[in-house]
């Protein structure tokens, strides 16, 4: 608890609002530092229990050899990666290409950075802190178009093109399902959405179609199974990533991590309360632990679950997940607003 | 049971509307001096199975196709004039279904040359 | 229209082996496909005809790699056809034991890599290998060897059954039995498999008979033929089972056809075991020069578990003169145009997954 209120002291808002420029850039710079220790340790450990607990789900082991129970593994093959020749393909439209995947990863650690992870740790509390990361959220398949479509690959080009599709059939309920959510709060401000479930329940509770219409929309958002149409390996060898090689590829891994890290954290800040919880361990802890139990979810999911054909997934996205998350909208207005 | 070349398709369509109407295999046999082309037919209901014999002379290899009758002859009538050399007329000539051949001699044709490892008595390598 | 062209494979996840489908794509539906087989042509009929007898198991086996000891079983009954050696009853119920567990083996396999194509990236294929190694263990124990058995001589086997097989093959199949009500259990159930697998791929009655497809493809279309039924060879006819139809022809009633033929397997495995009689299954010993066979011309054909296989064979004195060799996935292959035509690009993987190709066979 104290070491997380000095934490939280270095880099909160008053320090680096208020004071002169130095002291601005310093704690911005503390802040970016702390909050990239805390994804990567996350996104790591969560990438390590991914493939421990689907190895443990199809009878196997999972990595054992690279530090103790494997935990070494992903860095040993990020390094084998990173060594590797990069190759562009050569009918690939070159600048897009090498510019998507860096740009994807950039974005999305981007919104990392803006989440709030504890009442201190916070690099801004704006009013419409939910509207910017939704914005930046729903420019991420745009550029999963660009970068399979300038890749030259037939696959990837199929990929893209379900890129679009998913765009168009799975960003509406989200956004619909995070208008409902700031109806509820009153405001776009995460904190503000954070403090109001503190004065009620938890959203997850009021609105759970809106909770379940959300998490299986941001499934569909970022690539997980059953919606992993834009890289479904039996079909499509790896979609948009078909001709992406090993620097790019360790890229898109890291992608992978950081989608994951950032769906768990919005799905715990938005409907489980973020950071609340008893007082006896720090609230970064609470926030970091319903993320983690997310994620687990999101893996065993992917354990189990059969791949979705893509007319399918457009028509249960709109018969299904965008009538639920405007019914969803209409009850919350009439139950809690009204 | 024998049957001529020239009626073939005549004839299969003949067995295929008496019931035998599915098609097990197409096969031939070189016996250097002509080849045997066999077509195994089937009754599904009752079972029944009949052979259909078809001899060529070597000099003169062609076939009828029976594409039309049976659908399922079109890769085995591919893979016959490909191994055998055995000319199918009756349809557009088709892409070659197993392999790139160089134009020597089909190779399930005895007279394919080969270095063949084993040699019974009498036989010259 | 505007027509998309694609090759899928032949280095593809999903092409069980190499192949090569050039696929024309209509936005997402396919307007056509064009297989090219003959990657792995190593031609095992021509290679017969310089091999004695008995040399020639090693090559048949080799064609189908998933269930190789029906293959070898249906060379070497051709050969005993062609010799006129009828095996002993003892040899007679090892080979139905063996043949039906290579079935097991062969079906658990067509289960997982079914469910890889459709998406389940590898629970489900991780589930069944396991299983599928249990029968192999099995298999090594009668044979000797996991993958390629070469384990049947004319009249009969290698070696006899080991004294514990029969009590190890019963507790086998009593787990699998629970195994493959787990699988129905989990998988039929799951909705998004339902809707990948039912109405897709539609293979009509007469439509399957006009593309001669075989085995499980055959059956799941209504059409009810079966070797093992129709010609009972070995003790097929001596137990009672039933060689399952269904009638869609879609690829629900493909894969639903395995798994139920899996369950009638067990009972004959079962059934057999506890009949098996007195007395020793060793067949003749390998010589390089076997006995003249009396007669000229064979024909064999066996129900493996892709479907009917037809062994032709022309004997000479010391080694065939010609073996033709009517491979089942050959034509199954065949009919993947008149399928696929129509469906969604990704129903391809799952069409090309229930017909459960075995390019090794195919290309022979």
């Amino acid at each position: 608890m104290a070491l997380q209120t000095d934490i939280g002291n270095i880099a909160n808002i008053p320090y680096w609002t208020g004071g002169d420029t130095l002291h601005q850039v310093i704690g911005i710079i503390i802040y970016i530092i702390i909050v990239s220790i805390i994804f990567s340790i996350f996104g790591y450990m969560v990438g390590w229990l991914e493939r421990k607990l689907i190895a443990r789900a199809q009878y196997r082991h999972g990595p054992t050899y690279v530090g103790m129970w494997g935990l070494l593994q992903n860095l040993a093959d990020l390094i084998k990666l990173l060594s590797k020749e990069d190759v562009i393909p050569e009918n690939a439209f070159r600048p897009l290409f090498a510019v998507s995947l860096p740009l994807l990863l950039a974005l999305s650690i981007f919104i990392v950075l803006l989440l709030p992870y504890s009442p201190t740790l916070q690099a801004t509390n704006l009013g419409f802190g939910l509207l910017i990361i939704f914005t930046i959220v729903s420019f991420l398949p745009l550029l999963l178009f660009t970068a399979g479509f300038s890749s030259g690959n037939k696959f990837a080009g199929i990929s893209a093109q379900r890129s679009i599709l998913v765009l168009l059939s799975y960003e509406l309920p989200v956004l619909i399902v995070v208008a409902s959510v700031a109806m509820l709060a009153g405001g776009y401000s995460l904190d503000g959405i954070i403090s109001s479930q503190a004065a009620h329940y938890y959203f997850g509770l009021l609105m759970p179609i809106g909770f379940v219409v959300f998490f299986i929309a941001l499934l569909a958002e970022f690539e997980r199974p059953p919606f992993d149409l834009r890289e479904a390996d039996s079909e499509l060898i790896a979609g948009w990533l078909t001709d992406v090689s090993a620097p790019y590829y360790a890229i898109a891994l890291f992608l992978d991590y950081a989608r994951m890290f950032l769906g768990s954290v919005l799905v715990s800040i938005l409907f489980l309360g973020g950071w609340l919880g008893p007082s006896f361990l720090p609230p970064l802890f609470w926030i970091l632990l319903k993320a983690f139990i997310v994620s687990v979810f999101v893996i065993v999911v992917r354990a189990t679950a059969f791949r979705m054909r893509v007319d399918r997934v457009l028509r249960f996205g709109w018969l299904w997940l965008i009538p639920l998350s405007l019914i969803n909208l209409v009850m919350t207005y009439i139950v809690f607003v009204r | 049971m024998k049957a001529e070349r020239d009626g073939l398709p005549a004839t299969l369509s003949r067995m295929k509307s008496a019931g035998f109407d599915y098609l097990v295999k197409i096969t031939a046999v070189d016996y250097v001096d002509h080849v045997d082309v066999i077509y195994l037919l089937r009754n599904l209901e009752p079972i029944k199975d009949e052979i259909v014999e078809v001899t060529l002379s070597t000099s003169d290899l062609w076939l009828p196709s029976v594409e039309n009758v049976h659908k399922s002859a079109d890769w085995y009538e591919r893979e016959l004039s490909e191994m055998f050399g055995i000319e199918i007329r009756g349809r557009k000539a088709p892409r070659l279904l197993l392999e790139k051949w160089d134009g020597t001699d089909p190779p399930l044709r005895k007279s394919f040359a080969w270095d063949a490892p084993y040699k019974t008595k009498g036989e010259k390598a | 229209m505007n027509i998309t062209r694609i090759n899928v494979g032949p280095v593809h996840p999903s092409t069980h082996g190499v192949i090569r489908l050039v696929v024309d794509l209509d936005g997402d539906t396919i307007v056509n496909v064009e297989p090219h087989i003959g990657f792995l042509h190593r031609g095992v009929e021509k290679l017969a005809e310089t091999r004695m007898y008995m040399q020639i198991p090693p090559y048949t086996e080799k064609l189908d790699y998933v269930a190789p000891m029906s293959y070898d079983e249906a060379y070497v009954a051709t050969v005993e056809a062609a010799m006129g050696i009828e095996p002993s009853e003892p040899a007679k119920y090892a080979r139905t034991i063996l043949l039906e567990l290579q079935r097991i083996a062969s079906h658990l396999l067509f289960l997982g890599t079914l469910c890889n194509d459709i998406g389940q990236m590898f629970t489900v294929f991780m589930w069944a290998f396991k299983d599928r190694d249990m029968v192999l263990d099995l298999l090594q124990e009668a044979a000797g060897s996991r993958m390629f058995y070469v384990n049947m001589r004319l009249g009969g086997l290698n070696q006899d059954l080991p004294p514990s097989f029969a009590e190890h093959a019963l507790s086998l199949m009593d787990y699998m039995e629970k195994r493959v009500f787990e699988y129905e259990k989990y998988i039929e159930k799951n909705p998004i498999f339902n809707e990948r697998m039912k109405g897709v791929g539609v293979l009509s009655r007469d439509k399957a008979k006009e593309l001669g497809v075989t085995g499980p493809v055959l059956r799941a279309s209504g059409l009810n033929y079966d070797v093992r039924k129709a010609n009972p060879y070995y003790v097929y006819d001596k137990f009672h089972f039933n060689s399952k139809t269904l009638q869609d022809g879609d690829n629900y009633s493909r894969y639903k056809v395995r798994m139920l033929e899996m369950q009638e397997s067990i009972r004959i495995v079962k059934a057999a075991v506890r009949a098996m009689p007195e007395g020793s299954a060793k067949g003749m010993p390998v010589k390089l020069r076997s006995p003249v066979p009396p007669n000229r011309i064979s024909i064999v054909n066996r129900e493996l578990p892709r479907g009917e296989c037809l062994m032709y064979m022309v004997a000479d004195p010391q080694k065939p003169y010609r073996l033709s060799i009517r491979s089942p996935n050959f034509i199954n292959l065949a009919a993947i145009g008149s399928l696929a035509r129509g469906a969604r690009f990704a129903d391809l993987f799952a069409i090309l997954g229930s017909l459960d190709i075995i390019m090794g066979c195919v290309d022979r």
